[in-house]
């Protein structure tokens, strides 16, 4: 009895696989029938935390941000100068205090909501109101915010300034965001359906994977020539480069130099080297006890000379050719070449070279000398010898490698190092407390230079501060830096700016190393069109504005016209195969369990 | 009563376990350095009163006991907290990514079982023949490859050079299958990954099934069982292989709890949006409600994991139920 029910179950097994391989045919062609869209799809290794713009810290987050939202005043292609955002045109009174912004007419929310002045009225009084972190220091200096009339904005300010023209501040519609509370808005997902003006929406996230975002036809800046933009992320390096060259991807961004370099020259591939607000430095405690007694930080660093005589001895071509591989170039100073308006760069009397004799020279003649023949200098009149200790970041391995090469050219200035890898969780809490010598990290600075000027100001030392991690200060410097704040010809505030790069430069409480890139890799047989931010060598996305986003299209397809994209499709072997597959699992199983059966019957002990 | 007793005491021991784990995760993660309120301000450059902000937030300023009580009680409600990194409850963002990792390794498991097995108990009841020789081999060779390394082979051979599948993720983006098209979609992102982790896997089994059998093969039993006149195939199934499965079986169950963490490095590799990454990117921050989370959840499969060992070994071997 057990056996022909057994026996039906096989027979079923195999009807359901023969039936399956009959609808093969039908189930394979699984391409949509839709229309083809123009997709652009981008890979990247990083994932996006919130689309909720008050919360998200990472990259892919503000590359949301910054395709589903708007700022007031844009940063310009050429040079990331002030170009019209929502604000069309602007101007100031002289006393540089009110500040009044013509808001664009006629643009709409994503939900088909009217937007007007009184919504960027909202988002920056909600800002101060609530103290958002994301965004309060952009705007602090206003005094009130408020919109006269639908496309008119007057800001008060406290003092003269000109931080409203480069707020980094995205604009929140007030419908939506007026029904959340204090509270409410802390966990916001702003998913599905986050509403902005934008030139694309997000029309779906799946965490950890992907986002897709819609163009946005009645974008106030021209209508994207895609259909559709897709992020999506890869957790290894290698991956994305296989991605690239396989076609499931068109764009790869944020690549690492050996895997950069494995894809120059292939077939079909493009690559760029951006340059990027972006540099590594590595950092001295050059003066920690002031704020905190206790620090154990090396006396010898706040002396100048010393820390001079490092930056003599540090070959940093040497570390760009072989940590960057060549992709970058030497540092200097604290604000990056890529926001050229205000770089400094120093001249030849005032640049530091890398030169081992003048590092020895500068020890021996400020009496650092070596008293006990080990090879190691002590403070002068014989005291405690220069040996410091060295943070490296265990997440970054190259600040590891770079240690190596610092630690040997040190050595041949007698001084010697004691090099300690950490995560970056306790290497913040160390430099915050002051327990260190010597550190190597780096900055991503804002377009506008006055966050990366303020890191080196005496307020922000802690634990009154937070940013400062050399505890550099300098009364000088804090005059000019309250200066620039409140100077309102341009030209005139690039002046003290440069001046306070070349007092840091000449201070040294950092050794800038080098300013690295974005490296970048695309499908040149398939897109074109991509607008460089800034100009000369920028980044061929940039995500300080839409505009590469809305000008890229297919090559060969007209502007709006549709091109071969090809990436919607499914990669991989047919259902046909599959279900073969499976049914050749299950029949294997269904015959080893009736020869067993039958074998059991046959044979009793 | 024998049977009754075994069960109660191995679930008794289980809870225990269970609840030392909770406190003990707790403690854990405070011991780790560093202030996570610090460190997502300096990914963004927050200013001071942020930091208050989140620190409040976080619930980081309250005194540790206090602190405590907040977790047990999150822990009670099941919500687990709110992620620091997400700003989502805990219990949310595991929920999404806990079913890519079952699938990865329910089926990565099932089948270097099933391989695995076949392997050991041919190898052993053909010792030393070119195929026991030639299989072990290979499995060991693929146990000793690092899960990364044969990943990154594997996916630049099939899925870039020659396109047979997908380099990443688990579905098609953007394309909105539905049906069997997306199954498909799922099966083909899904093959590279769980051939790694198959791959890695069948060696230890088909050993630990092949020596145990072997262990057994010289026992009287079976030569009792010859004498009866029975054909060799039936000694092996009957006699052999039952009593050798025992340690076998243990070591499935053991590892899968462990499979499950330890399926990360598969993970990276091919993207696969479960949990491995989302530890790794927990870790990162740290965001000690998620690291929780997580840990508790681990635990929670090697403490269940160990539980179904015992009681499959209580039903496969009668003796144990007596000590």
């Amino acid at each position: 009895m057990r056996r022909t029910k057994r026996g039906r179950l096989a027979a079923a097994v195999t009807a359901a696989a023969l039936l399956a391989g009959l609808f093969v045919p039908g189930a394979g062609a699984q391409t949509p029938a839709e229309e083809e869209r123009i997709v652009f799809t981008l890979g990247d290794d990083n994932d996006i935390d919130s689309m909720n713009p008050w919360v998200g810290v990472e990259a892919p987050a503000y590359l949301m941000y910054a395709l589903n939202y708007d700022l007031l005043v844009n940063f310009s292609l050429e040079d990331l100068s002030p170009a019209p955002g929502l604000a069309e045109s602007w101007e100031v009174s002289d006393d540089g205090l009110t500040w009044t912004f013509d808001i664009r007419e006629g643009v709409t929310w994503h939900d088909g909501e009217p937007f007007t002045a009184h919504d960027v009225a909202y988002t920056f009084n909600r800002i101060l109101e609530e103290r958002q972190g994301c965004c309060i220091d952009y705007i602090r200096q206003a005094e009130t915010v408020e919109a006269t009339d639908d496309t008119t904005l007057v800001i008060q300010a406290r003092r003269p300034t000109v931080q409203f023209l480069t707020a980094y501040v995205y604009i929140l519609p007030e419908h939506i965001w007026s029904e959340l509370d204090e509270e409410e808005v802390k966990t916001f997902e702003n998913y599905p359906n986050p509403v902005g003006t934008g030139a694309f929406q997000v029309v779906e996230w799946e965490e950890g994977q992907f986002f897709r975002m819609e163009a946005n036809p009645d974008y106030w800046g021209g209508a994207p020539n895609v259909d559709e933009v897709i992020y999506r992320i890869y957790q290894n390096e290698d991956a994305l480069a296989q991605a690239l060259l396989a076609g499931e991807i068109d764009f790869a961004d944020t690549l690492g130099a050996g895997v950069f370099d494995s894809l120059v020259g292939q077939e079909n591939i493009a690559t760029n080297e951006a340059s990027i607000p972006s540099f590594e430095e590595i950092g001295f405690n050059a003066g920690a006890d002031e704020n905190y007694p206790n620090s154990d930080g090396h006396p010898a660093l706040k002396d100048v000379t010393v820390r001079r005589a490092i930056a003599h001895a540090i070959d940093k071509q040497t570390i760009v050719d072989r940590i960057l591989l060549g992709h970058g170039t030497i540092g200097s100073t604290i604000v990056p070449p890529v926001t050229d308006f205000y770089h400094y760069e120093p001249t030849p009397e005032e640049t530091i070279p890398f030169d081992i004799a003048e590092a020895n020279r500068l020890l021996d003649e400020a009496g650092y000398e070596d008293t006990d023949g080990d090879g190691v200098r002590e403070m002068p009149g014989g005291g405690e010898p220069l040996h410091f200790r060295y943070f490296v970041r265990n997440e970054e391995n190259s600040t590891v490698t770079t240690s190596e090469f610092v630690t040997d050219w040190l050595s041949q200035i007698g001084i010697s190092t004691d090099v300690r890898g950490m995560s970056d969780t306790r290497l913040t809490n160390v430099i915050y407390d002051g327990n260190y010598d010597m550190f190597h990290w780096g900055w991503f600075p804002d377009a506008d230079p006055d966050f990366i000027l303020s890191v080196m100001t005496c307020g922000q030392r802690p634990p009154d501060g937070v940013w400062s991690d050399s505890f550099y200060c300098n009364d000088e410097y804090d005059a000019m830096y309250e200066e620039q704040q409140t100077t309102l010809d341009l030209e005139q505030r690039a002046e003290i700016v440069k001046e306070m790069q070349r007092i840091v430069y000449e201070d040294a409480p950092y050794v800038v190393l080098f300013y690295d890139r974005n490296l970048q890799a695309y499908r040149e047989d398939r897109w074109t069109g991509f607008i460089q931010q800034p100009a000369e060598n920028g980044d061929l996305l940039a995500a300080y504005g839409p505009y590469s986003y809305i000008s890229i299209r297919p090559k060969g397809a007209e502007e709006g016209g549709t091109g071969e994209t090809g990436t919607t499709s499914s990669t991989g072997v047919p259902t046909a195969v599959w279900l073969g597959g499976i049914g050749l699992v299950l029949a294997a199983i269904v015959v080893w369990l009736l020869l067993r059966r039958r074998a059991g019957v046959e044979e009793r002990e | 009563m024998g049977t009754r007793r075994y069960l109660v005491g191995k679930v008794a021991q289980a809870v225990l376990t269970l609840l030392f784990v909770l406190v003990f995760n707790f403690f854990l993660f405070r011991v780790i350095p560093g202030d996570p309120a610090q460190i997502l301000a300096r990914a963004k450059h927050l200013p001071r009163e942020a930091i208050v902000q989140l620190t409040e937030d976080f619930g980081l300023n309250e005194p540790l006991p206090k602190q405590f009580a907040l977790y047990v009680e999150d822990t009670v409600t099941g919500n687990l907290g709110i992620s620091y990194k997400f700003r989502r409850p805990v219990a949310d963002v595991i929920a999404s990514r806990v079913w890519p990792t079952v699938l990865l390794v329910g089926v990565a498991t099932l089948a270097a079982t099933a391989i695995g097995l076949l392997i050991g108990i041919y190898g052993a009841w053909r010792r030393g023949s070119k195929l026991d020789l030639g299989s072990l081999g290979v499995s060991l060779i693929f146990y000793a490859m690092p899960e990364f390394w044969l990943g990154i082979l594997l996916l630049m051979g099939l899925a870039a050079g020659l396109g047979w599948f997908p380099t990443g993720g688990i579905v098609t983006p953007g394309a909105g299958f539905t049906g069997i098209a997306a199954a498909t979609d799922v099966l083909n992102h899904l093959f590279l990954p769980a051939i790694t982790l198959t791959l890695a896997l069948i060696g230890e089994y088909a050993l630990i099934m092949r020596s145990s059998l072997l262990d057994v093969m010289g026992e009287d039993y079976l030569v009792t069982a010859r004498a009866k006149g029975l054909r060799e195939a039936l000694v092996l199934r009957r006699h052999a292989v039952r009593n050798a499965l025992l340690p076998t079986v243990t070591l499935v169950a053991l590892n899968l709890g462990f499979v499950v963490s330890g399926a990360i490095t598969v993970e990276l590799v091919f993207s696969w949006p479960g949990l491995g990454l989302l530890t790794a990117e927990a870790a990162g921050v740290p965001d000690f409600p998620l690291l929780q989370g997580l840990f508790l959840l681990f635990s929670v499969t090697v403490i269940l994991a160990n539980l179904a060992a015992d009681l499959i070994y209580g039903y496969l071997d009668p003796r144990v139920r007596r000590v």
